[in-house]
């Protein structure tokens, strides 16, 4: 007998195992929301976005039809896919850079308009694809490829907070939340609430997921870790901003706020 | 009239609304589109006709988000289209590429104005170089260029037609001028002429669990090789280069021994007919060519007509980016090209006529 | 000279040619100032196209001003970037009503309709104000008795109706006249007057002075295609 990884049902197992780094966040935010789509039963019915970085590596990632972009164009195109088609669930995965700075209108005006649509956004602090460069959420002090003496806020400013800029735009029905890949449940239950915002057809979702890139960090798995639950916390508050009423709490999501 | 296409009808309309109703007519669903002059009329009457045929419209955050969102209305499998000019001609670039990478059938209108950038809202044809070959790729797509409002009736419901046929990306190139003027025209519907419309078909969300019951649909414009591109895109040129003589298109007269065979496309290409007209009421033997397609390029045509010709004179409002595609057909033939170039100005008739007067007496000094 | 017959010397005709885009209000309104011009009062000609006032009066206005009408338009050497950077209301035009003698409002299409005149100073006090809608029935939104009526109602108040049905360059007699009707059905059925018809020299000439729905023929002179190129 072979035993089998636990795998979502929606993940495609001739692209696995996948082609993210070792201790990359990515595969884990896919899990997450693999395990979504399929608590959800919604497989038939996503189509999944992913943009230029990393994210691009799961363009075949899921049994679902997919759709790769860049620049954060993820955005406009699945909103064009909604629009013409609300029946499908259309799900844009993508990172700081493209959410937060080249792609960041499209996000703005996704979250204003409050597009039916649910955004996904990794958060590892940094361009990783490209070879370790400053993002918008990069944090003080740390050390990219173009803040090799440590980002200064004085000149660059300090890092994005996506999710309370989304909630801050966004209709009152949307879904805004902050998970990270340390708290899979949460994680989970984040990715659950923000499709199940679509499906209700309430408003927009984001989710902003920390993440990790031990590759672009150079951490061996213990800093690596001490970066994502110690570092990044001090910055990005994680927990759910913005939940609409018909949505009600989530008691397993609570517990795990910081 | 309520949610059907306008019976046939001799109308009069400017240029931005006939783009509206044409795109009704070729039964397109949806529009995402942003403001920029001298295109908005073409939103103004699509929002106004939108709710009477049940079709959709976004006005979007800017023209990469009108193309994206364009991009996915045709995976979704709608007939989509967006309009824009000038800068937004630029933008418009980036989700081109991504449709031409991908083989999409999007529709894109273009009204020219004054360039580079900003420059004037009015009108020009600095954007031929841009729409045939803008974008970091080979220029993969279909460029009608169009003479007057009929034509934009016409062409625009063709360009729907083609994209799906063929799914190369398809633009309709017009200009402020035409976009602004008015004029009569017959508006029909395509079916009653016998023109079927082409059926889209969706890209993302067919019938059926992917991965149970269909493969899943996975897109991408990022290849890992330069072997894996290399073939992606040696198989888009084979397939660009089959259907090419399929889809251009041309117009012509007197270009058969014609002393001095204008050359022009557009707007401008009705001066020129206008001027070829009134050569040969006064006896010279003036010719004229247009090619409605600028990418592909009518170049076999092209070449029969200038090898007949004694001169050809290249007519544009720009600074010899329509020339330089005429140039590229005629490589290897000797005759001689002349420009008559007026960047962002409208050309009339007389000047055209009175430019090949001039060459045609300098040619009769010469011999 | 008594009082009350200098007010009647001096009562004067302020017009607003309102309606849908490209229905001829340019034209009708130019003639019509022409026209007012010719009568010897001062007459003033107002650009109120907020939505593309450099198609409009601009190349015109040397011409008018010769013929007697003092034109109220942006001259586009002197503006940047016009339909760009968004439309620019001449402050001249605010106070139009401030000019003696006859005032003629060329109001631009848009979704806010006769709403544009809101911009000028003194409207609610004028006594003999007359908002006229243009209509042309060879544009598909104004081809049919419904739209032509759900059209004037979109456009707030309007006194009177104008058809300026035709082709361009193609029209006849016939179309003129196949649109006089429809304009005469959606007055009546609007409660609003059909004011006149226009229609090019030649054709309102082969009309006669009244066209067979008996309203007053006006002809006209063509500027606009001037006014574009």
């Amino acid at each position: 007998m072979t035993v089998k990884p636990a795998m979502p049902e929606s993940w495609r197992l001739e692209t696995k195992p996948h082609k993210f780094c070792p201790g990359c966040g990515h595969g884990i935010a896919l899990r997450a929301l693999g395990q979504a789509i399929d608590e959800l039963g919604i497989q038939d019915r996503v189509v999944f976005g992913c943009d230029i970085g990393c994210s691009l590596l799961a363009w075949d990632f899921f049994n679902v039809d997919s759709v790769q972009t860049h620049h954060g164009r993820t955005t406009p195109v699945v909103t064009g896919i909604k629009r013409a088609n609300p029946e499908l669930i259309c799900v844009a995965y993508m990172g700081d850079g493209g959410g937060y700075a080249i792609g960041a209108q499209h996000l703005v005006n996704a979250a204003g308009r409050n597009e039916r649509i649910t955004v996904i956004l990794a958060n590892n602090t940094q361009y990783a694809m490209t070879g370790g460069q400053m993002a918008p959420t990069t944090l003080p002090g740390q050390k990219t490829e173009t803040s090799p003496y440590g980002r200064d806020p004085e000149a660059t400013g300090h890092p994005a907070k996506g999710p309370e800029m989304v909630a801050a735009i966004t209709g009152e029905d949307a879904y805004v939340a902050r998970g990270t890949v340390s708290k899979l449940p949460q994680l989970r239950r984040m990715m659950v609430r923000a499709l199940q915002n679509q499906i209700e057809g309430r408003g927009f979702s984001f989710v902003e997921v920390l993440s990790t890139c031990p590759t672009n960090w150079r951490t061996n798995a213990k800093d690596t870790w001490e970066f994502l639950e110690k570092k990044m916390p001090a910055h990005f508050r994680t927990g759910e901003l913005k939940v609409p009423a018909a949505a009600g709490k989530d008691e397993d999501g609570k517990k795990a706020v910081h | 009239m309520s949610g059907a296409v306008m019976a046939e009808k001799r109308v009069f309309m400017t240029g931005n609304e006939v783009v509206a109703w044409a795109a009704v007519a070729a039964r397109a669903d949806v529009m995402y589109g942003y403001p920029i002059t001298p295109q908005n009329e073409v939103m103004h009457y699509w929002t106004r006709l939108a709710p009477k045929h049940g079709k959709i419209f976004l006005q979007t955050e800017d023209e990469l988000s009108a193309g994206f969102a364009t991009i996915g209305g045709v995976l979704a499998g709608k007939k989509c289209f967006t309009a824009t000019a000038g800068p937004g001609n630029v933008l418009m670039q980036e989700p081109v590429s991504m449709a031409e990478m991908m083989r999409l059938p999007v529709v894109v209108v273009v009204m020219q104005r004054g360039g580079p950038s900003t420059a004037t809202v009015i009108y020009s044809q600095q954007e031929v170089t841009l729409t045939t070959f803008g974008g970091n790729g080979e220029g993969f797509r279909v460029v009608y260029s169009t003479a007057g409002l009929q034509e934009l009736y016409d062409h625009t419901i063709k360009a729907f037609n083609t994209a799906w046929r063929y799914r190369f990306p398809v633009f309709v190139l017009a200009d402020g001028y035409q976009a602004k003027m008015r004029e009569p025209l017959t508006v029909y519907d395509p079916v009653e002429r016998g023109i079927e419309p082409v059926a889209p078909e969706p890209y993302v969300g067919r019938p059926g669990k992917p991965g149970a019951d269909r493969p899943p649909g996975h897109y991408r414009n990022t290849y890992n090789t330069e072997e894996e591109l290399y073939a992606v895109v040696l198989e888009q040129a084979a397939e660009y280069e089959r259907v090419a003589p399929e889809i251009v298109e041309h117009e012509e007269s007197g270009a058969e021994g014609a002393a001095v065979l204008v050359v022009a496309h557009g707007v401008v290409a009705r001066a020129a007919k206008q001027a070829v007209e009134l050569l040969r009421a006064e006896g010279l033997k003036a010719g004229y060519f247009r090619p409605v397609t600028l990418r592909p390029l009518p170049a076999e045509a092209l070449r029969t007509a200038a090898g007949r010709a004694g001169r050809l004179l290249v007519v544009e409002s720009a600074y010899g980016q329509f020339a330089r595609l005429v140039r590229d057909a005629l490589y290897g033939l000797t005759v001689d090209v002349v420009p008559l170039y007026k960047p962002g100005l409208g050309i009339t008739a007389e000047e055209i006529a009175s430019r090949c007067r001039e060459l045609a007496a300098s040619s009769a000094r010469t011999e | 000279m008594s009082f009350w017959v200098f007010e009647v010397r001096r009562i004067r005709i302020v017009e607003a040619y309102v309606g849908e885009y490209a229905a001829g209000k340019s034209e009708v309104a130019v003639n019509r100032a022409l026209e007012l011009a010719r009568e010897g009062e001062p007459a003033t000609l107002v650009d109120l196209d907020t939505v593309e006032p450099c198609y409009t009066l601009r190349p015109l206005q040397e011409e008018l001003g010769a013929a007697g009408i003092h034109v109220v338009a942006w001259e586009t050497r002197r503006t940047l970037g016009l339909g760009e950077a968004g439309s620019v209301l001449k402050a001249e035009a605010r106070w139009a009503l401030r000019r003696p003698g006859h005032v003629v409002f060329d109001v631009g299409y848009g979704v806010g309709g006769a709403k544009a005149l809101n911009l000028v100073e003194g409207v609610e006090h004028e006594r003999w104000f007359n908002v006229l809608a243009v209509i042309n029935a060879s544009r598909p939104l104004t081809a049919t008795v419904e739209g032509i009526v759900a059209h004037v109602r979109d456009l707030g108040p309007v006194h009177g109706l104008i058809n300026n049905t035709h082709l361009g360059s193609e029209t006849t007699a016939a179309v003129v006249q196949a649109g006089a009707a429809l304009v005469a059905a959606a007055g009546r059925s609007l409660g609003i007057p059909v004011v006149a018809t226009t229609a090019p020299a030649a054709v309102a000439a082969e009309i006669g002075p009244y066209d067979p729905a008996a309203h007053p023929v006006r002809p006209l002179r063509r500027f606009m295609p001037r006014a574009f190129w």
